[in-house]
């Protein structure tokens, strides 16, 4: 029933040929769908980053060599927005590591119901940010929330106008934040800490060790390559921050808790200033690549 | 075999003729629904104002047979953003949109709306019926009619009428000031008496121990309209937007004054009055917690609604506060938001979301504007006539009437929005400022320097002489409605 | 004596152990239940002081309108989204994954270059990708949020697949391709079922990632398509807030990923470092 013997030798040969070229074909959607949807907007956002291009007014784009960044370094709100992005960094993250080291610490020991717990501590992680900071809001309400009402229950004061006070505002997001992600720091620590030998501290013990010695000169050298880890993309994140700012706060009041991202945001979707937004944008690419690159360093020194 | 198939093809040609003529009988019968089947989505800020859609559903579609897929609803302060974005990107997701008036400039002016001359030819607006200001300032552009009105928004003065008239508070106002207690006519006297009613907890307000702490006034400070309640200071002691090269006149030392008056009020005002948006100041005055604000026409009706509301029977209303020049008052009310109807270029069913808009602006909004279940305010000459319409929601006719007069004379010193191109980002940017400087991070004269220096680089951008040619025309229509000096 | 004195402080500090976990469990987990007891509260019970802890009735109706109000569209939405997304993911990655582990296609330099996208900032990426959608009329379509949610999901899946690709044993493969097997048959027949676990957990790490996502939604949808955290958000912003309302969009939201979260717990760490911790 083969009418003539040379198509099974091709297909043979295209078989061959995929075989062959399997790797290649394998990786091809990827490397093409991520070409498209990063490299391309990356050279797009770069371009644009030296135009001033208005889409308020529909006028066409125009070349603006340096200005928007020259405009960027001298625009105190940019630089607000940076201070504030870094203060949730140093703070959040520092708070989310201390915290989440404590409970990592504590998790650790042996005791019931251990995994019932473990499981509940992850449940902040999986919420989405808008959920977060939404509920947030009703908790952090002046005269209805619970948190004023409890801080009046037990006289420890009148409370603040959390998310309306400049004092408190940008506070206010960074305890949403690190509510909602010092768990993640918990179980990746978790994580590490069990991964530690316990032949290590059998050592220790033998040796004479208070907890407090083991704990330095043990612990926290092995449970370092993880910590940076850990804190590398808890700065990454947190650098990004939009939704919980945007839910919150929208920046607000004035501008003490606006975020770069919501910033940018502004600017592109609310100005329509694709040129600035886009120079924004370029800046923030570069810092991230420059903490993202760290983090890489750590990851192939922990996969050798 | 061939003339088989001929008979086939003639009996075929016949049902379909026969098909034909009862379908048309069909069609013709159903003739008045004109937009059989026809869905349209609209868009609009979400809450109390989009009610009417779900209200009118069933009566829309069996009257024009307008399906109402859909009603997408964004936040209140994002309307300008999520609207522009969908006109720049053209996708032709809504057909009928709600949004402020101060934005028609820029979005007629850019061709993003369908221009609704001919529509109302076929179908009546009853334009002649809406109140003149409403009718110049919010639904025309380059003389055409771009949209229909929704919402008569202006800010009037509401004032706690049981605490203002209790003697004991009465005569202890006039030991401490030397004059009566009433509404205030000047901002000044408008702070004395925030001053007078911010009381502690324990203290006495009108003969009863308060149990929580009092506030004499509240402010919108949030971010989004704060801006209007400083225009409302700023106008009346005859301040501009720009000169006539256009050159920002908002941090002149009127703008600064008016900035000063506005930031002395947040001293009697509850602890939390930088979150006060709509919803948190109303709340504040329909708990009871505060003796004034400055709000939308449409709080005295929520004042009267017993499930939300404390003070029932209790809130008066009165023209806002003005500044002295001479012997006269000078009052100006803001006009923020301020809903109106219209229709996106790329609309699918433009005339069939005209019949909507149409519906909502002519035939029940009469309903709608005396409804405490929205946020809606009277804009036609109708509402105004009709104290009737609202009498059993505010008591009585006579209130009503109070009421509706009232807010006619703040309508009569309507401040207008700036409603050319760049609208958005104008009041975004001092809206910004204002929040600066009321939150503490600025001074006043600092803020609203950063602010003008803004707004020159918004002009700059959008081309100066094109916008100085649209404001300056601008200017003429406020002067010929009597609103700007 | 001794041993009594070490006893008691040991079942004294086991105590403050207890004492401390019910602490944190306390902070941790009442948000998530003021947003239940929320979800059941009626409208009068958002505006008192002290608030309502424990509502006196349930009032489930919240539920019914908030899927009224769009909730019902978006759960939808959300659904055919983030599902699509999810199995987009683990199919072009699974092989993209392969090929890495197996060959070292391109090397460690292409691999770390995807993994360095799905870290890039997002709001870098929408103002392009909303553009290249508008030109593509795309705006407001599934396919706009699925290949939107690509530029994350796709480093992802591939990292995390290549790693679990990598704890394979290469010698099963190595012996049926002596066999006789060409490169196609021993993926199909031989890799991709052992790794059939490792594509589930990735696939649903990937619904959560789009379930969740709010600013691309934001930008790139307008009615068509709209996902929860965007009808939220707009709820969030309006007049007359339906707190309520809200509350349980928020709990039907938060529900299902919740469970996928637990039912994931074993690879959490593993999915959250992107591979780099083996929890």
């Amino acid at each position: 029933m083969n009418p003539g013997g040379i198509a099974p030798a091709r297909a043979r040969d295209l078989s061959l040929w995929t075989d062959k070229k399997l790797p290649v074909l394998f990786i091809a959607p990827v490397v093409g769908i991520l070409l498209a949807l990063a490299i391309g907007p990356l050279l797009f956002i770069f371009i644009t980053s030296f135009t001033s291009w208005e889409l308020v007014s529909m006028a066409p784009p125009q070349f603006a060599w340096f200005g928007n960044y020259a405009n960027i370094l001298a625009d105190g709100r940019f630089w607000n927005a940076m201070k504030n992005t870094l203060i949730l960094l140093v703070g959040g993250v520092g708070l989310q590591l201390v915290l989440g080291l404590a409970t990592a610490l504590l998790l650790n020991r042996e005791f019931r119901l251990k995994k019932l717990v473990t499981s509940l501590f992850l449940i902040p992680i999986t919420i989405a940010p808008v959920v977060v900071g939404f509920q947030w809001r009703v908790i952090y309400h002046e005269s209805f929330g619970p948190l004023n009402y409890i801080i009046r229950a037990l006289h420890l004061g009148n409370g603040f106008a959390w998310l309306a006070d400049t004092r408190t505002a940008l506070f206010s997001i960074l305890a949403a934040e690190v509510w909602q992600w010092t768990p993640f720091v918990t179980v990746v620590l978790l994580a590490g800490l069990q991964s530690i030998s316990p032949r290590v501290y059998e050592a220790a013990n033998v040796d004479g060790a208070t907890p407090w010695q083991v704990f330095r000169r043990v612990t926290l050298p092995l449970l370092k390559p993880t910590v940076i880890i850990v804190a590398l993309f808890r700065v990454m994140d947190v650098f990004k921050i939009f939704d919980l700012v945007f839910l919150l706060t929208g920046g607000g009041p004035g501008s003490a808790s606006e975020s770069v991202s919501l910033y940018t945001y502004i600017n592109g979707f609310r100005y329509f200033s694709m040129g600035y937004a886009t120079a924004l944008a370029v800046i923030q690419l570069v810092i991230v690549t420059v903490i993202c690159m760290r983090l890489v360093k750590m990851m192939r020194v922990g996969r050798a | 075999m061939v003339k088989m198939s001929r008979r086939l093809v003639l009996v075929t040609a016949m049902m379909l003729a026969i098909s034909l003529v009862i379908g048309g009988g069909i069609v013709t019968g159903q003739s008045r629904k004109p937009f059989e089947g026809v869905k349209i989505v609209a868009f609009g800020d979400a809450g109390h104002n989009l009610k009417p859609f779900e209200w009118y559903k069933d009566k829309i579609k069996e009257e024009s047979g307008i399906i109402i897929d859909q009603v997408v609803g964004v936040p209140f302060t994002s309307v300008y953003e999520k609207l522009k974005t969908e006109f720049v990107a053209q996708t032709g997701a809504y057909d009928l949109v709600i949004f402020y008036p101060a934005y028609l400039g820029e979005f007629a002016g850019l061709g993003y709306l369908m221009p609704l001359d001919d529509y109302a030819k076929k179908y009546d607006p009853k334009l002649d019926d809406v109140s003149t200001g409403v009718r110049e300032l919010n639904i025309r552009y380059g003389g055409k009619l771009y949209a229909l009105p929704y919402d008569g928004d202006v800010l009037n003065l509401y004032y706690r009428k049981d605490l203002f008239s209790n003697e004991v508070e009465k005569a202890n106002f006039k030991k401490q000031f030397g004059r009566e207690l009433k509404a205030p006519d000047t901002w000044d006297e408008f702070l004395d008496i925030a001053k007078f009613f911010t009381r502690k907890k324990g203290e006495k307000l009108a003969g009863e121990t308060l149990k929580e702490d009092f506030y004499g006034s509240a402010e919108l400070a949030a971010r989004g309209f704060s801006y209007a309640w400083w225009l409302a200071r700023f106008g009346s002691l005859g301040g501009v937007y720009f000169d006539e090269d256009m050159k920002p006149l908002i941090n002149s030392d009127k703008g600064v004054k008016a900035l000063e008056l506005f930031k002395a009020s947040l001293k009697y005002s509850p602890p939390d009055v930088m979150a006060y948006g709509y919803e948190e100041l109303k709340n504040a005055y329909l708990e009871g917690k505060v003796a004034m604000v400055v709000q939308w026409s449409d709080i005295q009706k929520k004042a009267q609604d017993p499930r939300i509301s404390k003070i029932v029977n209790r809130s008066g209303i009165a023209a806002i506060p003005g500044t002295k020049a001479g012997d006269k008052i000078v009052r100006s009310a803001p006009m923020p938001v301020g809903r109106v109807l219209a229709v996106p270029k790329t609309a699918k069913h433009p005339e069939a979301a005209y019949w909507v808009a149409r519906y909502l602006s002519v035939e029940t909004s009469l309903h709608d504007v005396s409804s405490s279940e929205t946020g809606l305010d009277p804009y036609r000459k109708s509402h105004f006539t009709s104290p009737k319409a609202f009498a059993g929601l505010l008591g009585s006719e006579e209130a009503a009437k109070e009421y509706l007069e009232t807010v006619g004379v703040n309508l009569e010193n309507a401040y207008p929005e700036i409603n050319i191109p760049g609208a958005g980002n104008y009041q975004d940017v001092l809206d910004l400022y204002i929040n600066r400087a009321l939150s503490g991070e600025m001074t006043p004269k600092a803020a609203l320097d950063a602010a003008a220096k803004e707004w020159e680089q918004i002009t700059k951008k959008l081309g100066a002489a094109k916008q100085k040619e649209i404001y300056l025309k601008a200017v003429e229509t406020w002067k010929s409605l009597g609103i700007w000096k | 004596m001794k041993e009594r004195e070490i006893r008691s402080s040991k079942s004294w500090q086991a105590a403050l152990v207890y004492f401390t976990i019910g602490v944190l469990l306390l902070f941790n987990l009442f948000p998530v239940y003021w947003m239940f007891v929320g979800s059941v509260k009626q409208r009068g019970e958002f505006y008192t002081s002290p608030p309502v802890f424990v509502p006196k009735q349930l009032e489930w109706h919240n539920f019914s309108r908030a899927l009224e109000r769009g909730g019902a569209k978006g759960i939808k939405d959300s659904l055919v989204v983030a599902g699509s997304s999810a199995a987009l993911a683990i199919v072009l990655g699974s092989l993209a994954a392969y090929s890495i582990a197996r060959y070292r296609t391109g090397g460690d330099n292409l691999s770390f270059w995807i993994l360095s996208i799905r870290m890039a900032p997002p709001i870098a990426g929408i103002i392009p990708i909303f553009i290249l959608m508008r030109y593509a009329g795309l705006l407001d379509t599934y396919p706009a949020l699925v290949l939107a949610y690509c530029l994350f999901n796709l480093p992802f899946a591939v990292w995390l697949i290549k790693g679990f690709f990598e704890d394979i044993p290469a010698d099963i493969e190595g012996a049926a391709l002596v066999d006789g097997f060409n490169r196609l048959q021993v993926f199909w027949r031989i890799a991709l079922p052992l790794a059939v676990p490792a594509l589930i957990v990735t696939g649903l790490f990937c619904f959560i990632f789009s379930w969740n996502e709010f600013l691309f939604a934001l930008v790139l949808t307008r009615s068509r398509v709209t996902t929860l955290p965007v009808i939220i958000s707009g709820m969030v912003g309006g007049h007359e807030i339906m707190w309520g309302e809200i509350s349980a969009l928020s709990v039907l939201t938060s529900l299902p990923v919740v469970i996928l979260a637990l039912l994931l717990q074993r690879y959490l760490v593993r999915g959250l470092t992107l591979g780099a911790m083996r929890g």
